[in-house]
């Protein structure tokens, strides 16, 4: 906890049903000294299926050898989401919860829930009331429903089994040997991961100097810088955490010591990006083009 | 749950229909729902005649109609707390699609619990729920039995007839429907959320609002999240933080001392000041056997 004594973080962390905040990832994944394995990290893919086929045949990936987490955001917007969870549950890949997976769990949870159950004694049976994906109807939120209309329950169920907190540990001496944590668009820095707000995980984008409260819109600053800063003074540097993030695309690749940007624009016709650290904890970065899908 | 109309209610309807054909609309006034009071304590007389809902005469959140007296502020946390969880009870067991605003959203991101010093709760329904509501649950009672309630108690759904007129220019009546407890007349202001026709006219999509003149992006309220309020499963709106900071700034999420009070993190509670000092010689708080939370 920091010192000061209205730090943010202080509150009980928000709590929902079908939300895992936070795992670890298995040991066994993660490259040691010994074994050629690679952890494969990709930003945000938004559907693209086809440019994630490419940059898994650019990276080699290999089943057994290598595994892929993804760092959320992998469906809605782009061409073909089904395809892209498709892909995901094959090659055995971890994820984080995206701001985009979040809408599209809640929306098809709220598709199977029970509202306005009972016609009423004098209402005419044979009028449904079914128009919850339409257009007209009073939430807005029909382009998510529609969405969680295309996924299979499996998919929605490999989709729900994302944590919004995803911990890596530490990968061999990568990074001076601290943790690696993957979580969609940012980490509050100060505060335990468990106490981390998971809206604000999965949906920041800058932190306000004063109080400190991370927040979505841009007017603070960047929370990568915030994050940085508080990361150097930490010591030893085996205490200092990097993050693998993405959901900016504004600010596209954004490499700096201890946060890793990976969202490269794909969806806008910019590049899907993989970072790849190996068994010697050397890191790499590969990335292909994408055809422009949405201005 | 048992479930009823008040007889009154059905003798004054049974009234109307033998003694006048047309069935006209009428407020539920002091004489057609009165349980223990023989005098009405509603602001009525003084109210202009378009406002449906009255306010009592001597608080303005209290039904005048059930209730002569504000509760000590100890007592009415209690009957606010229980309030909250037979409402929310109530709407998810009818299917009505509800969620918590304002300070009791607050009060959930600290604690999931309505802050020791708030006076009201706060509820917004979409509009299709409230539209179910007034076709098939106005004016129904809805009995509760309480812990330490001998008796239970009995909670009346009222909705106003004027929720069909959506403009913030009908401000006398900016609250579509209220949750009372016929106990004590503390009630639960609920308003809806409805599509901003306005802005949709021209061209702006995805903008709602209320009667009381809240707007919102309908992103940021739907889809609703599944949490638990006051230990009663309820709705939250998606982008509740992003809310929050919007209607009180950042600092109300960090701020732990706050009207008297200061979040205990180890309690998970808001301790009043001064409550150490009363209770335990200024001994920490983390030797001090819990604090019942109700």
């Amino acid at each position: 906890m920091s010192k000061n004594p209205n730090s943010f973080g202080a509150n009980t962390r928000p709590q929902f049903t079908d939300m895992i905040h936070l795992q670890e990832l298995e040991t066994e994944l993660i490259p040691g000294t010994e074994a050629d394995r690679r952890l494969i990290f990709i930003g945000d893919v938004h559907g693209c299926s086809e440019e994630l086929t490419k940059l898994l045949g650019k990276v080699k990936f290999e089943h057994g050898k290598d595994h892929v987490i993804f760092a959320g955001d992998l469906i809605a917007k782009g061409p073909d989401s089904p395809a892209t969870v498709d892909i995901a549950m094959k090659i055995g890949a971890s994820c984080v919860r995206g701001n985009h997976e979040d809408r599209i769990i809640l929306a098809h949870n709220s598709l199977h829930a029970k509202v306005h159950p009972l016609p009423g004694p004098q209402e005419d049976p044979h009028v449904q009331e079914d128009f919850l994906d339409e257009e007209s109807f009073s939430h807005g939120d029909y382009k998510d429903r529609a969405l969680a209309k295309l996924l299979s329950e499996k998919q929605i169920k490999w989709l729900k089994s994302c944590p919004v907190i995803l911990k890596v540990g530490p990968i061999g001496n990568y990074n001076g040997g601290g943790d690696v944590v993957v979580a969609h668009a940012g980490l509050a820095p100060g505060v335990t991961l468990d106490r981390q707000d998971p809206f604000l995980v999965m949906n920041m984008r800058t932190i306000d100097l004063q109080t400190r409260v991370p927040s979505e819109d841009r007017k603070g600053e960047p929370w990568e810088k915030i994050w940085n800063h508080h990361q150097s003074h930490l010591h030893p540097p085996n205490q200092r955490t990097t993050v693998i993030y993405g959901h900016d695309s504004k600010r596209g690749l954004n490499i700096q010591t201890y946060s890793r940007g990976l969202d490269s624009s794909c969806l806008k016709g910019g590049q899907l990006t993989a970072l790849i650290i190996d068994s010697r904890g050397k890191q790499k970065i590969v990335s292909v083009d994408c055809k422009k899908y949405s201005g | 749950m048992l479930f009823r109309l008040p007889c009154q209610l059905l003798l004054a309807i049974s009234w109307l229909v033998v003694g006048n054909p047309v069935l006209r609309k009428r407020d539920a006034d002091f004489e057609s729902v009165r349980t223990r009071l023989t005098k009405d304590h509603s602001g009525k007389g003084g109210d202009p005649k378009q406002k449906y809902f009255h306010e009592s005469t001597f608080h303005p959140h209290y039904d005048g109609r059930f209730a002569e007296k504000v509760l000590p502020n100890n007592e009415r946390h209690k009957y606010l707390s229980e309030m909250m969880q037979t409402y929310l009870s109530t709407m998810n067991d009818v299917g009505a699609e509800t969620w918590i605003m304002h300070g009791s959203l607050l009060g959930w991101w600290w604690n999931r619990k309505i802050m020791p010093w708030d006076s009201d709760v706060d509820v917004q329904m979409s509009e299709s729920s409230i539209e179910y509501l007034a076709t098939y649950y106005n004016m129904t009672i809805h009995h509760y039995r309480l812990p330490g309630t001998p008796g239970g108690r009995d909670y009346l759904l009222e909705v106003n007839p004027y929720y069909v007129n959506g403009s913030t220019t009908d401000w006398l009546n900016v609250i579509d429907a209220r949750w009372i407890d016929t106990e004590s007349g503390l009630f639960i202001d609920i308003t809806t959320l409805r599509r901003d026709r306005e802005k949709e006219q021209k061209g702006l999509k995805g903008h709602m609002m209320c009667k009381d003149k809240h707007e919102y992006l309908a992103a940021d309220i739907f889809p609703l999240r599944d949490s638990e309020f006051e230990g009663t499963p309820t709705k939250i709106p998606y982008a509740y933080a992003g809310l929050l900071e919007k209607e009180y700034g950042s600092k109300a999420l960090t701020n732990k001392n706050f009207e008297n009070h200061f979040f205990d993190e180890k309690k998970m509670e808001w301790i009043p000041n001064g409550w150490l000092n009363r209770h335990n010689g200024g001994i920490a708080a983390n030797t001090k056997p819990k604090i019942k939370a109700k």
